[in-house]
């Protein structure tokens, strides 16, 4: 299908006076992916799955607990330290942080593993998250969170019942709705594509095709922005990435996925409280894009396909704005084109991301990436594990994007915070 | 100042918060307070210790009208918690302040969240929230010492747009 959207300049148009370092370009690679079961009920520690996490990754990649010698994590107070799991898996770093930060902090890390492998702290850096997101600290807000003392900022929030993620961002979206026209019905879309892809992603918590009309009709959480089905899915899961040098990875097991660009963490003017300013319906993307696409050299029609943070369907849709694929107020358009289907000319979180496979803080996205650049998806496809597809997309069959060549994340913080990685194969 | 409970929520403003303890302490004595930057002289609607304009570390608390319009809002159907539930479906409102207003950038305004309530200080009803739609603020004395800044509709005309869902 044409995509017949009008692209906003890139990084690499010199007019926009983007200055990013370039020189790493290609020398860094993910060379393991690996996760745990996504459940809700794990029945297991952090610590459990995190060790188990990495040490899928690192069979993954073919790396025993010698060979990997740095590590970082991110958590909200929710996972287990390095210092803890590093025992569990008879390694010994020479480096490793373990980073306070949600979504966008996978497309950051991995630029920060790349810098500590350059500044000559480590060799190969294992990344990874853990969370009980349904069993234990529900990342929705409800339970232990919701009854703990407040101070600070949360002053100004939650004596009027503000504490969920969706509500935080929810002034945004409803702003957003007024100015540009988005329809219900216009978010249900970013919901059907990716339950069509989670139909043929055997890991997917929620594996079935659901249509416009069951997003409609779930229950309201925050109206006029939010039904049951426009929310992630509060999952038990941990999940790692194994980046080291270019160089290394030759010997590695798997095919090398090189790091083009990755851009970590760029905010709005104003931070936590960028709705002091405006525009309200702008988010990060608006500032991490040109650099993200300068920085690997490539331009939104060079990339194939695409993860798009989806905590919730809105976050999709303005990150593709405000990174461009579109003009600003066409991300309802964009979204109900078919262009992020299988089967379309650029599809979006084929695993059904958060929204259908799992709510991983970003993670999940970023493997899935990596997995379509090795061609190697792991669908119903009788020879999947030998990396033939059938490209039949229809539900319980495949979910590999025909050539995928280059692909980009986009992960969300909160609408004044975001990250970008663009990978090859 | 002590811990305080309000639906649930223990409220807890240490002594050294030198952001939102003046905020409340004014709110006690029904005044609605912004921070002020004694340099340039710009207001803030986060009372946060830096000027995000100057830089300016000096500031003071500054009294508005209390007078605004619905800059967007939500509509919480569904509520995490549990001291919540008997409100909903209930409206929280992002307000702007009349004062400084597109200033000093054109996006920008004092913008500060509560719900919108009505005249018997309960949440005002859904078809009644609108973008656009004049407020000012009420105060609801919830312990003595602890008042929470509320907004309820003003019954001016509307500013600009006027958008509901």
């Amino acid at each position: 299908m044409p995509d017949k959207f009008e692209r906003l300049d890139c990084g690499i148009n010199p007019s926009r006076g983007i200055n990013v370092n370039t020189s790493l370009r290609d020398k860094y690679c993910v060379v393991g992916i690996g996760e745990t079961e996504y459940s809700r009920g794990s029945g297991r520690t952090t610590r459990a799955m995190g060790a188990m996490a990495i040490r899928n990754a690192m069979n993954d990649a073919g790396l025993g607990p010698k060979d990997v010698d740095g590590m970082l994590s991110y958590h909200g107070g929710d996972s287990t330290p390095s210092t803890a799991i590093m025992y569990d898996l008879g390694m010994r770093p020479n480096f490793y942080m373990d980073c306070s930060g949600g979504g966008s902090s996978t497309e950051a890390l991995v630029g920060l593993a790349m810098g500590a492998i350059e500044a000559g702290m480590a060799d190969t850096v294992a990344i990874f998250r853990s969370m009980n997101g349904y069993s234990n600290i529900r990342i929705g807000g409800t339970g232990a969170r919701a009854s703990a003392p407040i101070g600070g900022p949360d002053l100004m929030k939650r004596p009027y019942g503000l504490i969920s993620a969706v509500q935080q961002f929810a002034f945004t979206f409803t702003r957003h709705m007024m100015e540009y026209g988005v329809k219900s019905e216009d978010l249900a879309n970013i919901k059907v594509a990716h339950s069509n892809h989670a139909s043929n992603n055997p890991k997917a918590l929620m594996k079935q095709r659901v249509t416009v009309e069951d997003v409609l009709n779930s229950r309201w959480i925050i109206r006029p922005v939010a039904h049951l089905f426009d929310c992630c899915l509060e999952t038990d899961n941990a999940t790692c990435v194994i980046v080291t040098s270019a160089e290394r990875a030759k010997d590695l097991k798997q095919k090398p996925i090189h790091i083009m660009g990755v851009q970590g963490r760029g905010t709005k003017p104003g931070g936590d409280f960028h709705y002091q300013h405006g525009p309200i319906s702008r988010v990060a993307g608006h500032y991490v894009g040109p650099r993200v696409f300068e920085s690997a050299g490539v331009t939104h029609d060079d990339i194939d396909v695409t993860g798009c943070y989806d905590a919730f369907t809105y976050t999709a849709l303005l990150q593709f704005e405000d990174y461009g694929w579109c003009k600003k107020g066409e991300g309802k358009d964009y979204v109900s084109s078919g262009i992020i289907n299988l089967g379309g000319k650029r599809p979006n979180n084929t695993s059904g991301g958060h929204l259908c496979e799992a709510y991983t803080h970003g993670m999940n996205m970023v493997i899935e990436n990596v997995r379509q650049l090795r061609g190697m998806i792991d669908d119903y496809c009788p020879q999947a594990a030998e990396g033939i597809h059938t490209y039949d997309y229809s539900e319980g069959k495949c979910r590999q994007v025909k050539d995928a060549n280059i692909s980009m994340n986009m992960g969300w913080g909160t609408p004044a915070v975001g990250s970008a990685l663009i990978m090859r194969r | 100042m002590p811990v305080y409970e309000y639906r649930g929520i223990s409220v807890n403003i240490s002594d050294n918060d030198s952001e939102y303890k003046g905020y409340f302490e004014a709110a006690a004595e029904h005044r609605l307070v912004v921070k002020k930057c004694s340099s340039c002289g710009l207001l803030r609607g986060e009372p946060g210790p830096g000027c995000p304009w100057c830089t300016s570390l000096d500031w003071e608390w500054q009294q508005v009208s209390g007078k605004g319009t619905i800059y967007s809002y939500q509509i919480v159907a569904h509520t995490v918690v549990p001291s919540f539930r008997d409100w909903a479906p209930f409206p929280i409102v992002l307000v702007e302040l009349d004062e400084q207003s597109g200033q000093p950038d054109p996006g920008d305004g004092l913008r500060i969240i509560a719900n919108l309530m009505d005249q018997d200080m309960q949440p005002e009803k859904e078809e009644n929230v609108a973008i656009g739609s004049r407020v000012e603020v009420v105060f609801y004395d919830a312990e003595p010492g602890f008042s929470l800044p509320q907004f309820r509709l003003s019954g001016e005309p509307p500013t600009g747009q006027v958008w509901r869902h």
